[in-house]
């Protein structure tokens, strides 16, 4: 049990910073702390795959320096260098995580603009009293 | 050129879209005719596709020359050759519809309107051709961005709507991503014909089931299946017609294929039914939403808001199909894809047509349609008959493989909410037909001029009109040649393993 | 409406730490992720794709594709803020 715990903490950490922002996504009322929620909960789950890819063992950045380049055949040791996939995922996630918070906030913009307010029950009630 | 349609399909709508802020700005008028040529091209090489995986079976297409699972593929088979011809023809029609539409309804946002129309249509049959789960992820997300923005565009109430679907599509998504985090931990691969190599061994393991789960839940939410559909009646009720017309056909269905996709090429079918009892829960979601999309149409007066509804319930069906989990109903819920796409696009045009010309959706007010619009009408009437299920439109015979495959699967309360469905749809639709046929003539939108009239022929433009009647027609057509599309194409599009 | 929040959260919670009993170890050599496909990137890079820095071997040689979609997810994100918020008369609002 310990072992569990303690062998894959990164782990539990990520998923308690996913839960921290799928909670603030649900259950605020104001809609500019939805957004940061969600920006939670994407940073969280990149963060948990990068954490995948990590060799213990003194295993260093993808990038082969110096003397492994040029034409040498030199075997390269697979278990000296990182995972590289992981990465190149998630630098495609946190490009999409901007674009969706940057299309989310000009929405809210347009809602500013119609409604002079960003909470959510405040907004119902001027839709339900303008019978929107 | 045949054997660089798959390539073709996804680059040229994806390069003219960065090409119409050039062309708009010099010249708004060449938007229009540039899209269209555009989606033109992409419907020819869609043919072409399934041209060649009728004459020489499924075939992949490496992007960049390299392997999988090391490079990225398209797995083109049955399915999704069958899926992108539809997406391509029915945002073809819509693209035709959407001049009047969009003259009208967004005057001043034409160019930008065309540029995320086209990135739409581009992440949809991205989403459809991929062979490689994170890839399916980046277009997923280039549709998803685009929709969002388009809803946001339109009527009264359209901005807060589309903020609660930003909120929950973005759970969706990463969801979705969670699951390809969790299968790539467990098996170092993310290549959907890899996945479905190394997964059989490992059925057992914890980390499929969860991965499994959050992908279902991610899915479910993005193809608003009960009970996850709560952002879509407002966020389809008030984006603007074209738009509406063009993601309520398309983003259910092409989220209904990724479901199939998961569940029955990566998952084999035997671990989809017997190990997780998913199968049971979706049916009986499936039943619930067919009732609830039903009743809640009932308490419309909107008429796009009860089409709507009516979308909720015929998700149902095409869920419904893939519980079963025998050959019968999967035919019957891949024809339902195709007929229910037609049919709600063809519903879809129809509403802006209307309200185009009328300027009111309400059902009550749409006296005396049957003479001012006939053509429009008439195709309203075929696409209701299809609804109910009457032959020889298409409704009838997806309906009917679907009730054979639950009565064959033994669970008979499906195929009663199957038929009781049938019934509630009749009533929908009858009213708005008794209304716009039979109702005694009063004034129907108030005239410019303010003159009286007497109620005279003011069709739809050519531009609007034509589409309508060609689905109108397609949806006959599909009825009767629906036993040439099962023989030909969906009898293989079923994973081989039932 | 919080509690049910509360409440989502903690059961997606739970079932994500449900699946990490079996995950491997954090930074094991020999997960299934790190030696299935993984390997031949880092080993080929250099050879097929002239570049030492993996990574970009990865995301602009072998998975191109997936950047030429987040080149697109960008375009996408900018013109869809155009749509949204573009006053032609008001003299724009950015």
């Amino acid at each position: 049990m310990l072992d569990y715990v303690i062998g894959k903490y990164n782990f539990w950490i990520y998923v308690v910073l996913m839960m921290i922002g799928l909670y603030a996504m649900m259950g605020k009322k104001n809609l500019v702390k939805k957004l940061i929620g969600m920006n939670i909960f994407q940073s969280a789950i990149i963060l948990f795959y990068i954490s995948t890819g990590v060799k213990k063992g003194g295993a260093t950045v993808p990038i082969l320096m110096g003397h492994a380049q040029g034409h040498g055949h030199q075997a390269i040791d697979v278990a000296g260098y990182l995972n590289p996939l992981p990465h190149v995922l998630m630098l495609t996630a946190i490009v999409v995580s901007i674009a969706t918070t940057g299309v989310a906030l000009a929405i809210l913009i347009l809602i500013y603009r119609r409604y002079n307010t960003l909470e959510e029950d405040e907004i119902l009630k001027i839709r339900k009293d303008t019978g929107v | 050129m045949a054997e660089q349609f798959p390539a073709l399909i996804i680059v040229v709508p994806l390069i003219a879209a960065f090409f119409i802020p050039l062309i708009g700005w010099w010249k708004k008028q060449l938007c229009y005719p540039w899209v269209v040529a555009v989606l033109v091209v992409t419907f020819i090489s869609s043919l072409g596709i399934i041209n060649t995986v009728m004459t020489t079976g499924k075939f992949s297409y490496r992007l960049g020359g390299w392997a999988p699972p090391w490079g990225i593929e398209y797995a083109l088979d049955y399915l999704s050759a069958f899926m992108l011809v539809i997406v391509s023809f029915i945002s073809l029609m819509v693209a035709v519809y959407s001049k009047k539409s969009v003259e009208k309804e967004l005057p001043e946002k034409t160019v930008p309107f065309y540029t995320l129309f086209l990135l739409l249509i581009t992440g949809l049959l991205g989403i459809v051709i991929t062979g490689d789960v994170f890839n399916l992820f980046v277009f997923l997300e280039i549709s998803s961005l685009s929709c969002y923005a388009l809803i946001a565009i339109g009527e009264e109430g359209a901005p807060i709507a589309a903020f609660n679907y930003v909120i929950m599509g973005t759970i969706g998504a990463c969801f979705y991503l969670l699951g390809v985090g969790y299968l790539y931990v467990a098996t170092g691969s993310l290549n959907m014909a890899d996945l479905a190599v190394i997964l059989p061994n490992m059925y057992h393991s914890k980390i499929i089931l969860v991965a499994f789960a959050f992908f279902t839940v991610g899915i479910m939410i993005k193809g608003a299946i009960f009970p996850l559909h709560i952002w879509m009646p407002d966020a389809y009720s008030t984006a603007p017609s074209a738009v509406s017309a063009l993601i309520a056909p398309l983003m259910t269905k092409v989220a209904a294929y990724v479901m199939i996709r998961i569940m029955f090429t990566i998952f084999q079918p035997r671990f989809s039914v017997e190990t997780v009892p998913v199968m049971t829960i979706l049916g009986w979601l499936a039943f619930i939403a067919i009732f609830a999309g039903g009743i809640k149409a009932l308490a419309q007066t909107d008429l796009k808001k009860m089409l709507v509804y009516i979308l909720v319930a015929e998700v149902g069906y095409i869920v419904m199909g893939v519980s079963v989990a025998n050959r019968i109903g999967l035919t019957g819920a891949i024809l339902h894809i195709l007929n229910d796409a037609f049919m709600m696009a063809c519903l879809f045009l129809v509403v802006g047509a209307i309200s185009y010309r009328i300027g009111t959706r309400d059902i009550h007010k749409l006296h005396n349609l049957n003479k001012i619009m006939p053509f429009t009408m008439g195709a309203f009437t075929i696409t209701a008959l299809s609804m109910v299920g009457i032959p020889p439109a298409c409704g009838f015979f997806s309906k009917w493989y679907l009730i054979l495959g639950t009565i064959e699967a033994g669970q008979w309360a499906f195929a009663a909410a199957l038929l009781c469905s049938s019934l509630i749809n009749a009533v929908l639709f009858f009213r708005v037909i008794e209304c716009a046929y039979f109702k005694p003539m009063e004034p129907a939108y108030a005239n410019d001029g303010g003159e009286t009239h007497m109620v005279q022929r003011d069709e739809a433009p050519l531009t609007m009109l034509v589409p309508i009647v060609i689905m109108a027609a397609g949806i006959i057509l599909l009825g009767i040649f629906s036993g040439n599309i099962i023989s030909s194409i969906i009898q293989f599009a079923v994973p081989a393993s039932f | 409406m919080k509690v049910i929040a509360l409440i989502a959260a903690i059961m997606t919670g739970a079932l994500l730490i449900y699946g990490i009993e079996e995950m491997p170890e954090w930074g094991d050599p020999n997960s299934p992720a790190n030696s299935h496909v993984s390997p031949l990137y880092i080993q080929e890079a250099i050879e097929k794709t002239a570049t030492p820095n993996m990574v970009t071997a990865v995301l602009a040689d072998y998975r191109g594709y997936d950047t030429l979609g987040e080149t697109t997810v960008i375009f996408t994100a900018g013109i869809a803020c155009v749509l949204m918020l573009r006053k032609k008369h008001k003299g724009g609002g950015d």
